[in-house]
């Protein structure tokens, strides 16, 4: 990891909690949809992050936001499961490490086949562990799990909508 | 030895894992041990300053509701100063003895940030220990309630909603006084939940349901809602019904918490019972 992305991803790590804590999460929508989109930040953690510091960045990014909404070990569980399964899901949906351009995941470089299932799958794994800790109860299966999908649909939204922004194709 | 050295460092990362998760886990579960913490003291003070900047912010936004609230409030009270009262008879009776006594006394301060879309949802308010106020004790809007004093620190307060899963209100119908309670099960935030209604009550929609005073943390008769809906259950002894909340969770401004003057008598007057 070059100083130069290692300097982006502290950018982009504060900038995504503020945008989460001051702005998505006082967005209401019908009440089943809260769009979690801070996770981008571990999304785009370069493919060669050792995997201790994915981890420790996943932890750290679920604390911070816990600390503004007083869920303390909520976001960081959801945070720290998500990034476990990271290698496991690129491992499963790339074909070998010489497919993989660039240096980190992005739409651009793998292409909207790849970054598609790279995404909803990671998404989904975070919104599922959030929602259902956070209402840890089954007699509101359904209704949880509708939260999780609308949620995650948004999220994921969200995400596509700041790759095609951000990185656009060819250069 | 060597070999198990080996094991850990190759399987690092599933320990490491383990011990995050486990960590948050058990933060989480046991988040009420851990208010007490001074870590999160810390943190507090951290997000509690971050959202007053904010705040400060947003609130030029809404100046000019909060102008017509004032008003409105302004123009209630006036019309309860004496000048406002036709007097009709020169006897006044003035009563001055320890019969009378305050019971209620009502802190207000301004919502800082507030949230109605999660499943369990929070405000917190700018003022805390250092202002009086303390655990357990209710917040209202007006005549209408919102919530109850969860965690305090010296200048902020962290104050449950009624939109939370632990939240549940002790109410009565106005019109009869028969008892209820009031939950919140997701979903829209105007809408909430009235459960255990004995089966004999008849009701309509449109009926009232309004704080029993039963749960020192509510005074009684603060407005909890009214009926918009209800099932006559089949096989259970209760029926359940639909309320509309007379608040607007999603747009508080300034608030009221709601010190119990007599808290501490009614709180040992219970304990003196339990240690016979």
């Amino acid at each position: 990891m070059t100083s130069r992305t290692l300097f982006f991803n502290f950018i982009r790590f504060f900038f995504l909690i503020f945008f989460q804590v001051l702005i998505l999460n006082h967005i209401n929508l019908s009440g089943y949809i809260n769009p979690y989109f801070y996770i981008y930040f571990i999304l785009l953690l370069p493919f060669d992050t050792p995997k201790w510091m994915l981890l420790i960045a996943a932890f750290t990014l679920g604390w911070s936001v816990d600390m503004f909404t007083n869920t303390i070990g909520l976001n960081a569980a959801a945070c720290v499961m998500m990034a476990f399964f990271r290698p496991f899901v690129i491992s499963a949906i790339s074909s070998g490490p010489e497919s993989l351009l660039g240096d980190t995941p992005s739409l651009r470089n793998q292409g909207l086949k790849w970054f598609l299932y790279y995404s909803v799958i990671l998404i989904v794994i975070h919104h599922f562990t959030f929602f259902f800790l956070e209402v840890f109860r089954f007699s509101e299966f359904i209704a949880t799990f509708v939260r999780v999908l609308l949620s995650s649909a948004f999220t994921l939204l969200l995400v596509l909508i700041s790759e095609y922004l951000l990185y656009p194709r060819g250069k | 030895m060597r070999n198990l050295f080996l094991f850990f460092r190759e399987h690092y990362f599933y320990f490491l894992f383990l011990l995050l998760e486990t960590f948050s886990l058990i933060l989480f579960f046991n988040y009420n041990e851990f208010q007490g913490s001074s870590l999160y003291s810390v943190s507090n003070a951290v997000s509690g300053s971050v959202n007053s900047i904010f705040n400060g912010i947003s609130e030029y936004f809404s100046l000019r509701k909060t102008n017509r609230v004032l008003i409105e409030e302004m123009a209630k009270l006036h019309s309860r100063i004496p000048e406002a009262f036709y007097i009709s008879d020169v006897n006044v009776f003035y009563k001055k003895d320890s019969i009378v006594n305050l019971e209620y006394k009502y802190i207000s301060a301004k919502v800082i940030s507030n949230s109605t879309n999660k499943r369990n949802n929070f405000l917190m308010i700018n003022k805390g220990s250092i202002h009086g106020i303390e655990n357990h004790m209710g917040v209202i809007i007006g005549n209408k309630i919102v919530g109850q004093v969860v965690s305090v620190s010296a200048h902020f307060s962290w104050i449950m909603s009624m939109l939370n899963k632990d939240s549940r209100i002790s109410g009565k119908f106005k019109k009869n006084n028969q008892l209820v309670n009031v939950e919140w099960n997701g979903g829209t935030y105007r809408k909430g939940q009235v459960k255990e209604i004995p089966k004999h009550i008849v009701m309509v929609k449109g009926d009232t349901i309004i704080t029993s005073g039963n749960s020192d943390i509510f005074p009684e008769g603060l407005m909890i809602g009214t009926i918009s809906g209800y099932k006559n259950a089949q096989d259970e002894n209760f029926n359940n019904g639909e309320i509309v909340f007379s608040t607007d969770f999603n747009s508080l401004g300034y608030i009221e918490v709601v010190v119990d003057m007599m808290r501490k008598e009614k709180e040992a007057l219970k304990a003196s019972f339990k240690t016979e």
